[in-house]
């Protein structure tokens, strides 16, 4: 019973103290609710000061930064658990843990929302704004300025036409226009499959449809199988394998372009290496 | 007793008609399937191809990704109507269907957790046999449950509770399997699906979705006599125990590898002895193969319907609820009336 008044008194007083600290200074006990949150906030803030990211970060296809976010604490993103670790700065994601994220504004909590950036400079900005929440200005301008480095070494201007490439991400998902992926896939000199067929964002691609527009080639998210799931057995129906040779088959792994960093610039790069033969010769 | 005897010889001469409609109306539906998809492939054009042995891209579409889905269509919807009718004889009673009384559930059950365990990638037939073994255990216990002579009552109350619990251990195996997708993949499973099925699914649930059917149908003349009763049956010289035990296992055989490839599909093996039923007589063995007919020609309908309806394609077994589902509480009404006067 004493126990019990003293672990109420314990989560009153967590709820209570909103810890407000001086801005020179920056946040001490930062969450982040939302995986490309999680990337900035390992490569931008203090180990110390990390309070928790999403379990998301840790795994190891999804996530640049999972050996790193091996050692600090995570959360599922339930609002009792965020309170309780008494944060002073959450960083999610504007798509991502809306009902906790309300609940932490109604609390008076200090939320930094992130939107999914489209462009390069948007990558940009988004890495500066972080930076800038967190205290680490200068952290930021390294980051960016080693994108930048990786974006120019990329070798420019390929031979022969833009090949036609289209993403197939598991339950027959692509990638169209207004994406990072669309960005990634023009800067890397190529046609996107999808965005020529007037799909914006993700939307589902029939098998049919895929096979008679004969991409020249496919960009797939693993080339293991991975763990037995519906979702990505179809990746691997025989149709596709009849129509797109095993070595027209790109693996960009879901690390390299599902958030903006450094680690764009690599998705460019594989895609404009994996892609030097050019387009399918007609046959 | 003319009067039988008349009813008799017009069922007769009706049964061999009824066939060969029903027969034409699975041919041409399944023509229809393989002229029916997202993509604009021209049928004759993709059959010239083939004819020709041009490796053309609507061949393919042709060959890799329609005709699975129409092959599949046929064999899950014979071996739903065909155990459907078995099921209704064996039990003797008239609302006994694998999806109802919990078989299909059990059988998703058995082939998720040989799918999502990863056996089903490391061992040949790992998958047809792991819903085998689910719907094996269904109807065994359904037998134990609610055999002949326990009412209708008793067999749908153990239909519901069964269900119940296969729907939740299927969550649970989701739930627990180490991929993202997982949860998602619950629909699949409880409402089936013949969307992006492969040729590799067609030889899976073939050969021992065959073995169910030459178990199910060789046991017609016994079911007949079953339906006279135990005893009449027994004296007629069949042995009730091998004949129940053929029709458990065929049930299983056939039921199980149908839902191991296409998740389990509801009503299909309801509605369709139902409705053949007045036009045979009520003579089992007739039943069985005319209802693997119409349970072929009926999936193929609604596996056309769900890709012409548009925006994102419905499970199959969405349909044939929505089509099963009223038709099943007619039946039920029918029943209490009948029970009333």
């Amino acid at each position: 019973m004493r126990r019990g008044l003293a672990a109420l008194a314990t989560l009153a007083a967590l709820a209570v103290t909103t810890p407000v600290v001086a801005a020179s200074e920056g946040p001490r006990r930062i969450v982040s609710l939302n995986l490309c949150a999680d990337q900035l906030v390992l490569r931008l803030a203090d180990r110390d000061r990390i309070a928790a990211v999403t379990w998301l970060a840790r795994d190891p296809e999804l996530s640049i930064m999972a050996e790193a976010a091996r050692t600090v604490p995570i959360t599922r993103g339930g609002g009792e658990h965020v309170v309780s670790l008494a944060p002073d700065l959450v960083v999610a994601g504007v798509h991502t843990t809306r009902i906790t994220v309300g609940f932490l504004k109604r609390l008076g909590y200090r939320v930094l929302d992130l939107d999914l950036p489209v462009t390069l400079d948007a990558v940009r900005a988004q890495i500066r704004l972080v930076a800038e929440a967190l205290g680490r200005p200068v952290c930021g301008e390294a980051l960016i300025a080693e994108m930048d480095r990786s974006l120019a070494a990329i070798p420019a201007g390929r031979v022969g036409a833009r090949a036609n490439v289209a993403v197939w991400q598991p339950n027959g998902f692509t990638v169209g226009t207004d994406t990072l992926i669309d960005t990634v896939i023009r800067a890397a000199g190529l046609d996107n499959f999808a965005a020529r067929r007037g799909i914006a964002h993700y939307a589902r691609l029939d098998l049919e449809t895929l096979i008679l527009g004969r991409p020249d080639f496919l960009v797939v998210n693993r080339a293991d199988e991975g763990p037995a799931a519906l979702a990505t057995e179809m990746l691997r129906h025989r149709a596709i394998d009849a129509a797109i040779a095993a070595t027209r088959r790109i693996v960009v792994p879901t690390r390299l372009w599902v958030c903006g960093g450094p680690e764009t610039a690599e998705a460019i790069a594989l895609l404009a290496a994996a892609t030097a033969d050019g387009p399918r010769r007609s046959p | 007793m003319t009067r039988v005897g008349a009813a008799a010889t017009a069922t007769r001469l009706r049964l061999p008609a009824l066939g060969i409609g029903l027969g034409a109306t699975v041919v041409l539906l399944f023509a229809v399937s393989l002229a029916v998809g997202s993509a604009p492939v021209l049928l004759a054009e993709a059959v010239a191809d083939l004819l020709a042995g041009r490796d053309s891209l609507a061949a393919l579409v042709l060959v890799e990704i329609r005709l699975p889905r129409a092959l599949l269509a046929v064999m899950i919807g014979a071996s739903l109507g065909l155990t459907g009718a078995a099921m209704q004889g064996l039990l003797r009673n008239p609302l006994a269907e694998p999806g109802i009384v919990g078989v299909s559930g059990c059988a998703a059950l058995g082939a998720v957790v040989v799918f999502y365990s990863g056996l089903a990638a490391l061992v040949p037939f790992a998958l047809p046999l792991g819903g085998i073994a689910g719907a094996l255990g269904a109807v065994a216990l359904l037998y134990a449950l609610a055999g002949p002579g326990a009412g209708t009552l008793t067999l749908i109350l153990a239909g519901v509770a069964l269900n119940a619990l296969a729907a939740a251990l299927t969550a649970l195996a989701l739930n627990l399997s180490p991929n993202p997708y997982a949860t998602l993949e619950i629909v699949f499973w409880l409402m089936g699906s013949l969307a992006d099925r492969s040729l590799a699914h067609v030889w899976l649930a073939l050969p021992l979705m065959l073995a169910g059917w030459a178990l199910v149908v060789t046991a017609g003349r016994p079911l007949d006599a079953l339906s006279l009763g135990e005893d009449t049956a027994r004296s007629l010289g069949f042995n009730l125990d091998r004949v129940r035990l053929q029709l458990v296992l065929g049930t299983a055989l056939a039921v199980g590898s149908a839902v191991a490839v296409a998740g389990a599909i509801g009503f299909v093996g309801l509605v369709v002895p139902h409705l053949l039923r007045p036009l045979v007589g009520h003579q089992p063995s007739r039943l069985l193969g005319l209802s693997a007919l119409g349970g072929a020609a009926i999936t193929l309908a609604a596996d056309i319907a769900v890709r012409l309806a548009g925006g994102p394609e419905l499970k199959l077994g969405v349909l044939t609820a929505l089509i099963g589902a009223p038709f099943f509480l007619a039946l039920v009404l029918r029943m209490r009336h009948e029970a009333a006067t």
